[in-house]
């Protein structure tokens, strides 16, 4: 156990192993996100929730005051 | 009328309100105290010989009241109004919310007060004494309450990415402050304390607090701003929700990594600025997608830039955004950062993030919200043009100044004449300051003048908005009569 | 269980806990080692063996709490680089364990004006008093601001020992028993560790104060007096000389 964590120690090691870890990780993310069609669907609907609250907007024009202001 | 009351009842807009209108005063204190002491850094005969208005004295007035009072100001404003907004649910507590709003005031006032009385725990953005840093803390976790359970009660399944950056920066600040802290005071009745570390670890850990400050309270926590605020003002959807994914995680795992670049070729080991390096230029990646991913927003409808100013203010801020992220990992470099370490460069680039990102940003984003805090229109759309090229004006003479000064100073001091010896001395360096630190402060009266702009627009816009309840009320009480 | 993005966005807890792995990791790897790798801060010993790095007397500590009130760091920074140009200008580069007992460290990060990390014995007490009162009185151009109070305010020092007890308690070898005494005799030499001892704080500052007679008025006990003292020893304790050339460079 000592012996394999003292690999680790050095740089010429940790600094490999480190880089293939992390690009390993963001390659699996990219593919997770791009690969399927019905996943990407899927998450991209998210970005209308700012937009579900539009009934209770008064700048947009939807609220009486503004237009009772004109 | 029905419909505003509903909306009131439905949010608590009221403390949002209040943070909206102090990040205006704090901002136009804290940019007018650093305007002074740019100028006091051009014609020093400014420091008076009054002990509480010195540079040393004044500087971390100026950083506290912009960055905590301005930015964490109009930061707890966007926050509260995005979570309510995009969960749509009412903040828990309103007398929680309230003590949040005065505690941080009173910290604010605290913190400036304090150092100009000479107490200051000598760390760069982390001067406040530790009674402030306890209350710090305490309004800190019950800010974090009030988020989190704003989220928990969501009426909405998903969390909005906004709500993502947001969640980050309270987190994060909260550790960065609590460790970065840890201090002795000397005793139960004196502010004077000394920091838990020393040397070397106290640098580490004070710049891992000051880098991940920038990254989380003025980068990720803006961000968060961002991906409500331009999809909000476009009228479109964020332009791509995937990327705004990896944006997120690559953004906060990164980020951490960096904070030794501020301490290259000093007596941090090698291995720890060398790594850091390393993770700085990764972070360009995350930082740029963030920046296409809000300009791209607007694609297809570009045409707003030309009657929106509001959106100018928006993209400007992205573009700022990807130059000063663009410029800090260069800076990063350890053989640029020899020249910079240490001058005028680094305050320009701070101030290229400060002035360009972090408070576009938020007057583009304080544009959007305080209209419909109060239900009515801005005053005057033509006010807004004239504050954003004020703004820009004045960040562009600030910067380029910084940059003469920063470059310059860095070049004489490392020149040598034909024998070896040094060429110039320390003090004709300061001379050759004098100029760019002239223009400097003129670009900041550019900035400040614009910001005072904005503050009368805002007022404006409140007074029209009370005019018109009050008619509204008075039309309403007359129809009944006639009823 | 099949892994979604979903999980996360719609999990509050679980979105907290991963963003702080997250953001932990980086934090770790950096700051952690620091604390445990013995080079970190490298050991100076003089020639008879001692610590030559030692912590300030209580004069020079006070002069230190006046360093970090004015906000000198904001301008000055205490960090030599190993460049030729800043050794030229400046001396050699600075250990790490020039600033071990420096709670908080005052590296800085910016020069206004020069590095003082190595400002001890350069000039006199008198230079350096003329100059904290009207910098341009010696230096035409300097943009520095006047400090005249400091040579107003008297030195208070009534809570000396606090200030030392305090920084003891965050590791600073100040001693308050005889062993510890006796400790800081071993490691920093007789005429040091006295200095160190919290007993006699005020009777070593007053007689410090005394002797160095740093502001030039002997009647009266300064702040003037305090930063003074402080400012000539900086740098001053590690003996470069009796190093060879680049003996401190392996530790980098």
């Amino acid at each position: 156990m000592a012996d394999f964590l003292q690999w680790f120690t050095h740089m010429e090691n940790s600094k490999v192993f480190a880089l293939v870890l992390f690009f390993v990780v963001f390659c699996a993310i990219l593919i997770y996100l791009y690969s399927s069609k019905n996943r990407s669907e899927r998450l991209e609907s998210y970005k209308n929730i700012p937009f579900e609250d539009e009934d209770h907007d008064e700048y947009t024009g939807s609220d009486d005051k503004v237009s009772k202001h004109e | 009328m029905a419909h505003a009351a509903a909306s009131k009842e439905q949010y608590n807009y009221e403390i949002i309100r209040k943070f909206a209108i102090m990040s205006l005063v704090w901002g136009i204190l804290g940019m007018s105290v650093g305007v002074y002491i740019a100028l006091e850094l051009a014609y020093p005969a400014l420091n008076f010989d009054i002990p509480e208005i010195t540079f040393g004295r004044l500087r971390p007035v100026h950083t506290t009241l912009v960055i905590f009072g301005f930015g964490g100001s109009a930061l707890f404003a966007t926050s509260y109004y995005v979570v309510q907004r995009t969960c749509q649910t009412r903040l828990f507590s309103d007398g929680l919310a309230t003590f949040t709003f005065w505690g941080w005031q009173t910290i604010i006032a605290a913190g400036a007060l304090s150092y100009m009385l000479g107490y200051s725990q000598g760390r760069e953005y982390a001067e406040f004494e530790w009674p402030i840093d306890i209350l710090i803390a305490v309004v800190w976790i019950a800010y974090l309450a009030l988020y989190v359970q704003a989220i928990r009660q969501r009426s909405q399944p998903h969390i909005y990415v906004a709500n993502w950056f947001y969640l980050g920066f309270i987190l994060v600040t909260a550790i960065l402050h609590i460790f970065n802290n840890l201090a002795m005071p000397v005793g139960l009745f004196t502010l004077k304390s000394y920091s838990a570390f020393s040397g070397v670890q106290d640098a580490m850990t004070q710049w891992w607090y000051g880098h991940n400050a920038v990254g989380f309270f003025l980068t990720a926590a803006f961000l968060g701003m961002m991906y409500y605020f331009v999809p909000k003002q476009a009228g479109r959807p964020v332009y791509s929700y995937r990327l705004s994914i990896i944006h997120f995680w690559a953004l906060v795992f990164l980020y951490m990594w960096a904070g030794a670049h501020h301490l290259h070729w000093t007596a941090l080991p090698d291995w720890t600025s060398t790594l850091a390096a390393t993770f700085s230029i990764m972070l360009l990646l995350p930082s740029w997608g963030g920046m296409i991913n809000g300009i791209m927003t607007l694609s297809g409808a570009w045409d707003k830039l030309r009657s929106d100013p509001i959106m100018l203010f928006m993209i400007a801020a992205l573009s700022f955004y990807g130059m000063s992220t663009f410029e800090g990992p260069l800076m990063s470099l350890k053989s640029v950062n020899a020249l910079s370490h240490y001058t005028d460069w680094t305050i320009g680039h701070v101030h290229s993030g400060a002035l360009g990102w972090v408070a576009l940003i938020s007057f583009g984003s304080m544009y959007h919200l305080i209209p419909r805090l109060y239900g009515t229109k801005i005053y005057s759309l033509k006010l807004i043009y004239i504050h954003f090229w004020l703004a820009t004006i004045g960040i562009v003479l600030y910067i380029t100044s910084m940059w003469i000064a920063g470059i310059g100073q860095g070049l004489f001091l490392r020149a040598f004449d034909d024998f070896g010896n040094l060429k110039y001395s320390f003090i004709e360096t300061v001379v050759f300051l004098h100029q760019p630190y002239v223009w400097r402060a003129i670009g900041g009266m550019f900035f400040v003048a614009g910001v005072i702009i904005m503050a009368y627009n805002i007022f404006r816009t409140i007074s029209q908005a009370k005019r018109e309840a009050a008619e509204l009320e008075a039309r309403i009480a007359a129809k009944m009569a006639n009823a | 269980m099949k892994f979604k993005h979903e999980s996360i966005e719609i999990n509050a807890g679980l979105l907290i806990a991963l963003t702080l792995v997250v953001v932990s990791i980086g934090g770790l790897v950096e700051i952690v080692p620091l604390f445990f790798i013995n080079e970190t801060v490298e050991q100076v010993k003089t020639a008879d063996g001692r610590d030559a790095v030692h912590p300030y007397t209580p004069l020079e500590s006070r002069g230190r709490d006046i360093y970090v009130r004015e906000g000198c760091f904001l301008c000055h920074s205490q960090m030599i680089r190993p460049f030729r140009d800043e050794h030229l200008r400046y001396g050699h580069y600075s250990l790490a364990a020039e600033s071990q007992y420096d709670h908080p460290f005052q590296w800085g990060s910016k020069r206004t004006g020069p590095d003082l990390a190595r400002v001890g014995k350069k000039y006199s007490n008198e230079w350096h008093t003329q100059h904290l009162i009207k910098p341009k009185s010696v230096m035409p151009d300097s943009i520095m601001p006047n400090y005249p109070w400091l040579m107003e305010n008297t030195l208070d020092y009534s809570d000396i020992r606090a200030r030392m007890q305090a920084q003891k308690a965050v590791g600073v070898p100040y001693s308050e028993t005889d062993e510890e005494y006796e400790a800081n005799v071993k490691r920093f030499g007789p005429e040091v560790a006295k200095n160190l001892d919290i007993l006699y704080a005020e009777k070593n500052l007053l007689k410090q104060a005394e002797t160095g007679n740093y502001d030039g008025d002997k009647t009266r006990l300064t702040e003037m007096d305090a930063l003074v003292a402080y400012l000539q020893v900086l740098g001053t304790m590690v003996d470069f000389k009796s190093y060879q050339d680049g003996h401190f460079s392996e530790f980098r």
